[in-house]
């Protein structure tokens, strides 16, 4: 036992064997998800949700992947078949490798990168990628229209985060995310969601407009544009897509944990954890998560005018503006800097 | 705060000057860089479309510079069918016109017939009458309000605005045995009397509306940013405008110009009752909104007065076995929950109609569309249809 252990930790070996932990949780997270999401919208909508399969419909994801497995994989006659096919793969690899990146607890992490902010801020990206590529190998108009949506609101929203990202780099002066964590230990009075308000604030609207949900699903726009790039899509590749945004959703919930909430950190010390302190990270994750589900089933749709009046005008501003009056800060006090 | 308000240039109206024929097959509109548009085909088949409505749009962008409805895929020739049957044979179709306003629909077509006949309605006939066709607004407006939402995006609204159309519904259920086609109002009068618990009941369902409806969809949906600016000075229009296009209802009052069939060409026994008519100054998608709430809160003040006034005595006044009225044209207006419902039978003599017709809002507030889109922003042609909130079945009779 402890000579397979010993192989396990190996470097390569530990990698590959971490992240197909990682693969397969990601994907499992997407099938919780969106049972988590609709029981949410269920009771949020005065209904109960799925409650049919299994015990109070806890196995409603495992049939809608069977379903989904069984599906026909129907295309458009037009469709450029090597772009349409290959644009949920697009979309998902990045949006699961950029979990190997978030630290679960001091050890359980897949990589410890010392870039770690910049390779998140570089993978998330490829994101767009995959939906101008499912809309223009779809050739049909409503993709088009969505694809078109998505590139811009995509492209333009990673300005904001980007620049919300910075303000924790300051304070923490490393782009590792396992030593952003370790800098908001102590108490919850350290996390830097107090000294960095506005900037987790620029983070989490930004990060809703990554994923395009509600109130920034305009890519999906179902009520104009019926589901936008991901229209002419059904069975595993439609489900991949839907894997894919459930997955960048809990990264992007993970990734406000990990960078103002303080991560594995527990609130106040006498709640520390030891070993378990991982449990944590999921509460935050999971609250995180159901603010976003919460969002979600309550307000309407923005325009892309005044969505990109909302990214450029305020958004960047405010994140300019913070980053100076962080380095402020950070001159007067000069302990704010670790 | 998200955007400045957006000001509709009058875009490029040469598409609308062509001739309708021409129209259909996609005129060469370039934009200023002289790039070709895209032609974009909404529907009929497109989930957010109210039924079976197919828009062909014309796009610069996001921009639309033309739409044109196209109807007809609902057309059941209800005005041919009717020329067929004998006169209360008809009521059960009118039923089938606007399905979002069935009681107003019956009771134009009464309304039309009783007009010819020259009968008189027992009083308590007339208070049922009333008492059911504000419900049916009620019915019609709240889902009106939901619908807009879920246009909108927001899916939330449109269930709880069913929850009440599904109470009311209920209440239909129970006086008229069926839940939308019911074929309650008759030539003189009503089907049957209330049940006897029926009054108590749409006392307390009234009751507990009024209490929840400031906090479901006021309070909700009225503060909410997003919704502000998504839908002040979408579709405005000057009063001009509207009373040119021949709007009515909502739409019309939003621009402020205060016509109401209820109050300037009474029927029934409006006059008796107490209410307001509402509207609104601006005259755009939040001004229609704000005036179906405010309706929905007049509606609810008629139906209390209805039940307190209800008086004892018969349901169906005396017709005849067989209607057949003398030569003549009888017209029956009624302010349906879209507009002016209105109602045009030919009698020849015998016991068939010689000519129906029929005025559906929907159908003249469609028009609206061609006119009001271009110059939107495609997401914006969803809050138009909010405003104008056609049923498929109003507009393809």
């Amino acid at each position: 036992m402890q000579s397979v252990l010993s192989v396990l930790d190996q470097e390569p070996i530990r990698f590959f064997v971490s992240f197909g932990v990682i693969l397969f949780l990601v994907l499992n997270l997407a099938a919780v998800l969106t049972m988590a999401e609709r029981k949410v919208a269920g009771y949020i909508q005065l209904r109960y949700g799925p409650n049919r399969v299994g015990p109070r419909g806890l196995l409603q994801p495992l049939a809608d992947v069977f379903k989904l497995f069984t599906k026909e994989n129907v295309s458009p006659n037009r469709a450029d078949m090597w772009i349409f096919l290959a644009a949920p793969i697009a979309m998902f690899i990045p949006a699961a490798l950029a979990w190997i990146i978030i630290p679960f607890s001091p050890s359980a992490v897949v990589a410890d990168l010392n870039v770690g902010i910049l390779f998140f801020v570089g993978i998330t990206s490829i994101g767009a990628l995959g939906v101008i590529m499912a809309g223009y190998g779809s050739r049909s108009t409503f993709s088009l229209l969505g694809a078109l949506r998505g590139a811009a609101q995509l492209i333009s929203y990673e300005v904001p985060m980007i620049l919300s990202l910075l303000g924790v780099v300051m304070l923490t002066g490393s782009l590792s995310l396992v030593e952003v964590v370790q800098a908001q230990g102590g108490g919850f009075w350290n996390w830097y969601f107090l000294p960095q308000l506005p900037m987790f604030f620029v983070f989490y609207i930004a990060g809703l407009a990554e994923v395009k949900r509600v109130p920034f699903d305009l890519p999906e726009g179902e009520s104009e544009i019926v589901g936008g790039f991901m229209v002419e899509y059904s069975g595993m590749t439609w489900a991949l897509m839907q894997a894919a945004e459930f997955a960048s959703l809990a990264l992007i919930s993970a990734m406000s944990v990990t960078l103002f909430l303080g991560g594995w950190q527990p609130p106040i010390e006498a709640l520390d954890l030891g070993n378990f302190n991982w449990a944590w990270f999921g509460l935050k994750t999971a609250l995180i998560t159901f603010t976003f589900q919460w969002i979600r089933w309550s307000v309407p749709r923005l325009r892309m005018d005044q969505l990109m009046n909302l990214g450029w005008k305020i958004l960047v501003p405010l994140c300019l503006v913070w980053l100076f009056v962080t380095a402020g800060l950070m001159l007067v006090f000069p302990s704010l800097g670790q | 705060m998200l955007s400045e308000e957006r000001h509709v240039e009058p875009s490029d109206q040469s598409a609308l000057t062509q001739p309708a024929a021409g129209r259909l097959v996609s005129p060469d509109i370039r934009d200023e860089f002289g790039l070709e548009t895209l032609d974009m085909n909404m529907g009929p088949q497109h989930p957010a479309m109210h039924g079976l409505l197919r828009l062909i749009l014309e796009l610069d962008g996001e921009t639309v510079v033309r739409c044109d409805p196209v109807m007809g895929y609902l057309h059941r020739c209800q005005e041919k069918i009717a020329e067929n049957r004998m006169y209360p044979a008809v009521i059960p179709l009118t039923d089938r016109l606007d399905y979002f306003a069935n009681m107003h629909n019956e009771h134009g077509y009464c309304l039309a017939v009783e007009d010819l006949l020259g009968v008189e309605i027992p009083p308590r006939a007339e208070y049922i009458r009333v008492l059911m066709c504000e419900l049916m607004r009620l019915a019609s407006h709240i889902p009106s309000v939901g619908f807009l939402m879920l246009e909108l995006g927001a899916f939330t609204p449109i269930l709880y605005s069913f929850r009440e159309r599904e109470r009311i519904q209920t209440i239909f259920e129970a006086v008229t045995g069926a839940r939308m086609m019911f074929h309650y109002i008759r030539i003189g009068g009503v089907k049957a009397d209330l049940p006897e618990d029926i009054p108590q009941k749409i006392w307390d369902y009234i009751e507990s509306l009024e209490s929840n409806f400031q906090r479901d969809f006021v309070d909700f949906i009225q503060g909410n940013e997003i919704f502000i600016s998504r839908t002040r000075g979408i579709a405005k229009m000057t009063q001009e405008k509207a009373i040119e296009m021949g709007v009515t209802g909502p739409g019309l009052r939003g621009t402020g110009v205060d016509f109401d069939i209820r109050r300037d060409y009474p029927y029934s026994i409006y006059p008796e009752l107490d209410f307001d008519v509402i509207t609104d100054t601006e005259g755009d998608v939040a001004a229609s909104y704000r005036v179906r709430i405010a309706e929905c809160l007049q509606s609810i003040r008629m139906i209390k007065q209805c039940l307190e006034k209800m008086p004892e005595g018969e349901v169906m006044g005396d017709t005849g076995r067989r209607i057949r009225p003398a030569e003549g044209e009888g017209f029956g207006r009624v302010e349906s929950p879209r507009g002016e419902y209105t109602v045009h039978v030919v009698s020849d003599g015998t016991d068939i109609p010689y000519r129906v017709h029929y005025r559906d809002p929907s159908f003249c507030n469609m028009q609206l569309l061609q006119e009001m889109v271009p110059g939107h922003y495609l997401p914006d042609i969803m809050p138009i249809m909010g405003l104008v909130d056609p049923v498929s079945g109003g507009w393809d009779k």
